[in-house]
């Protein structure tokens, strides 16, 4: 007892009264630490460092050699290129076809967003209902999404074959409506193509809403129905506010995936008739690697990178704003 | 014991009149949802069901069974395009593909938690510009890069291209390390372990539900993948089976029922492979939408 008082003693009197000894241990301490902290720097400076060579392989170089190349009339072979200013960035703005593509993709992305959005949020709030062969439903509407879109548009270029033995085509003949040409007119190849599209992906996002719907306290549904709200009050009130995260998730990907599409018109109907269906990635590598003008396929590739940043800036922005409100 | 019959009575009572209610709901909702749902499957019905048919049999009658069942589709199928072949390739670039991916986005994730420090933050910040950038906006670049090194049209080359998923798996991985106990790796950081032993004994196995999602997610991408694939690959015998589902295009313009077969054949494994995986597809959409 007395041993450990006397210790106490000895120690409060040394942090009281610094010494020059307490201050060459103190620096002593420090100096340890700082070399503790260096050797960790050095430890997840070593798990980071092959995330960072792929950053620098395969997204820093290309996108800076991008950027560089849109000032160029570089070909693609021959070393010996110009600069031409934004020459490049004029061509993009002035090619009908590009501008076509650019068109067609943002009301590609736009209507898909809208489309899957108003049919996946009642689906997914009837699948997560009681009822007979739900379990079937759900998997039945899970699996459209499975295969890759680019299957999927060369299995639906069968299906609305402008020939009489095209599946829509003979349906129609039932009803005694003509052969209708669908991948050959423009405004009904645009409509095939989002038609596809939305077909594809609402059972995924379904899928995606059906779990923030199970992650509703049901406490909130039950009080609701004693105070007497209708369904339709418990939806807007209740359902909505609740899938806001939901919401958020699923437009994103729909819209950042809507303007990097490529596959689907591409198997479809090849941007065609004309460059109806035609898109901004097709362009892309239409230009740059079909016709080796690397200059006007990176002017467009830079002004693509530009325009998805904004794209998914905003919609962060608009996000948090709605999230925030609804917390 | 009186009223407790009582009142349970008459929770049945209410329940069974609430459920009458229900079912006549319920049964509504059925032959509603399932009528939809069988409409939306027509096409997958279209693709299956007229791989059993002839030329003639589905161009007179696409949807209905076939007059004759055959199987000829099938072995014509197998004998004029390499689908064995395509399979094996597509199944070694998404094996080794995803794998590369998964661990170099886990790495990451595990360096990004051991110490925040500048570097950290730096590295955070470029991986998100990184998420940012299309593919596309790069493409051009990335081959002539593979060009110049004979990456093109080689299998080792897609797999390259493919890396770059790493950095998507790392946002999946990293907010959900971020939730786990930090006191767990100070612990055996004290009892002395090093900080890959910690990595491979105590992370790996904790962060098990996100790697399962994130692997999933990575193999529906890059097996289905159709852009990287249609710009790299030129050569038949290196092409992955959607590259093939495309080439059957031109290959059987007029014979429809052999086209279908390889469809089918291309997306089997998908299915199949998806039936084992739905549980944790659905849960890892709300794990990484929640978190990330």
């Amino acid at each position: 007892m007395e041993q450990s008082a006397e210790i106490k003693m000895v120690a409060r009197t040394k942090r009281e009264s610094p010494s020059d000894i307490n201050r060459f241990e103190e620096k002593r301490f420090k100096h340890r630490k700082r070399l503790r902290g260096l050797h960790e720097d050095l430890t997840s400076f070593w798990f980071l460092l092959p995330i960072l060579a792929i950053f620098v392989v395969l997204f820093a170089v290309p996108l800076v050699q991008t950027l560089m190349f849109s000032f160029t009339d570089f070909n693609g072979y021959s070393m010996n290129m110009h600069s031409v200013g934004m020459a490049n960035y004029q061509q993009v703005f002035s090619d009908p076809s590009i501008l076509q593509g650019l068109l067609f993709t943002v009301i590609y992305a736009v209507l898909q967003t809208i489309f899957v959005t108003i049919i996946a949020i009642p689906l997914a709030v009837t699948l997560n209902k009681k009822f007979f062969g739900r379990n079937f439903a759900r998997s039945m509407f899970f699996f459209f999404s499975v295969p890759s879109l680019a299957v999927l548009g060369m299995v639906w270029k069968y299906i609305f074959s402008p020939l009489k033995s095209g599946v829509v085509n003979s349906v129609l003949s039932v009803f005694g409506i003509g052969p209708l040409p669908w991948l050959s007119n423009s405004r009904l190849a645009q409509f095939c193509v989002i038609f596809i599209a939305v077909w594809a992906q609402i059972g995924w996002h379904a899928t995606l809403y059906l779990a923030f719907l199970q992650s509703i306290p049901s406490d909130l549904y039950e009080q609701a129905t004693v105070d007497g709200a209708s369904s339709k009050q418990q939806f807007v009130h209740i359902t909505l506010p609740q899938l806001v995260p939901g919401i958020v998730t699923s437009t994103f990907l729909l819209m950042s995936g809507g303007l990097k599409v490529y596959d689907l018109p591409y198997t479809l109907t090849k941007g065609g008739p004309g460059y109806s269906t035609y898109t901004v990635t097709q362009s892309i590598i239409q230009q740059g690697i079909g016709q080796s003008q690397y200059g006007v396929g990176s002017a467009l590739a830079v002004l693509f990178t530009i325009a998805t940043a904004i794209v998914v800036f905003a919609q962060m922005g608009v996000a948090n704003t709605i999230s925030r409100r609804f917390q | 014991m009186s009223s407790a019959k009582v009142k349970r009575n008459i929770g049945i009572r209410n329940e069974t009149a609430l459920s009458r209610h229900e079912r006549r709901h319920s049964v509504v909702r059925s032959i509603v949802v399932l009528a939809i749902t069988l409409i939306c499957a027509v096409p997958l019905w279209y693709i299956v069901i007229n791989t059993f048919k002839t030329v003639g049999d589905m161009q007179t009658n696409p949807l209905g069974l076939p007059r004759q069942w055959t199987f000829a589709n099938y072995q014509n199928a197998f004998e004029n395009v390499p689908i064995v072949r395509s399979l094996v390739n597509t199944a070694i670039v998404t094996v080794f593909g995803v794998f590369f991916q998964v661990l170099v986005g886990a790495l990451a994730a595990y360096g990004m938690i051991l110490r925040k420090s500048f570097f950290t933050t730096f590295i955070g910040m470029i991986l998100m510009v990184a998420f940012i950038i299309p593919g596309q906006s790069t493409l051009i670049p990335l081959y002539r890069m593979e060009s110049q090194v004979g990456l093109v049209n080689t299998l080792e080359g897609l797999i390259v291209m493919y890396l770059g998923g790493a950095v998507f798996c790392y946002f999946l991985i990293v907010g959900y390390m971020r939730s786990l106990p930090f006191e767990l790796i100070e612990a055996a950081r004290i009892d002395g372990a090093g900080a890959l032993r910690i990595f491979w004994k105590i992370i790996l196995p904790l962060i098990r539900p996100i790697l399962t999602t994130v692997i999933v997610f990575q193999t529906m991408g890059t097996w289905n993948d159709f852009m990287t694939a249609n710009v790299f690959i030129s050569s038949s015998d290196l092409k992955t089976i959607v590259l093939q589902v495309y080439n059957a295009v031109g290959q059987f313009t007029t014979d429809w029922p052999s086209f279908m077969t390889i469809t089918v054949l291309a997306l089997l494994p998908v299915f199949v492979f998806f039936i084992f995986c739905q549980k944790w597809i659905v849960s890892g959409l709300v794990a990484g939408s929640v978190k990330g």
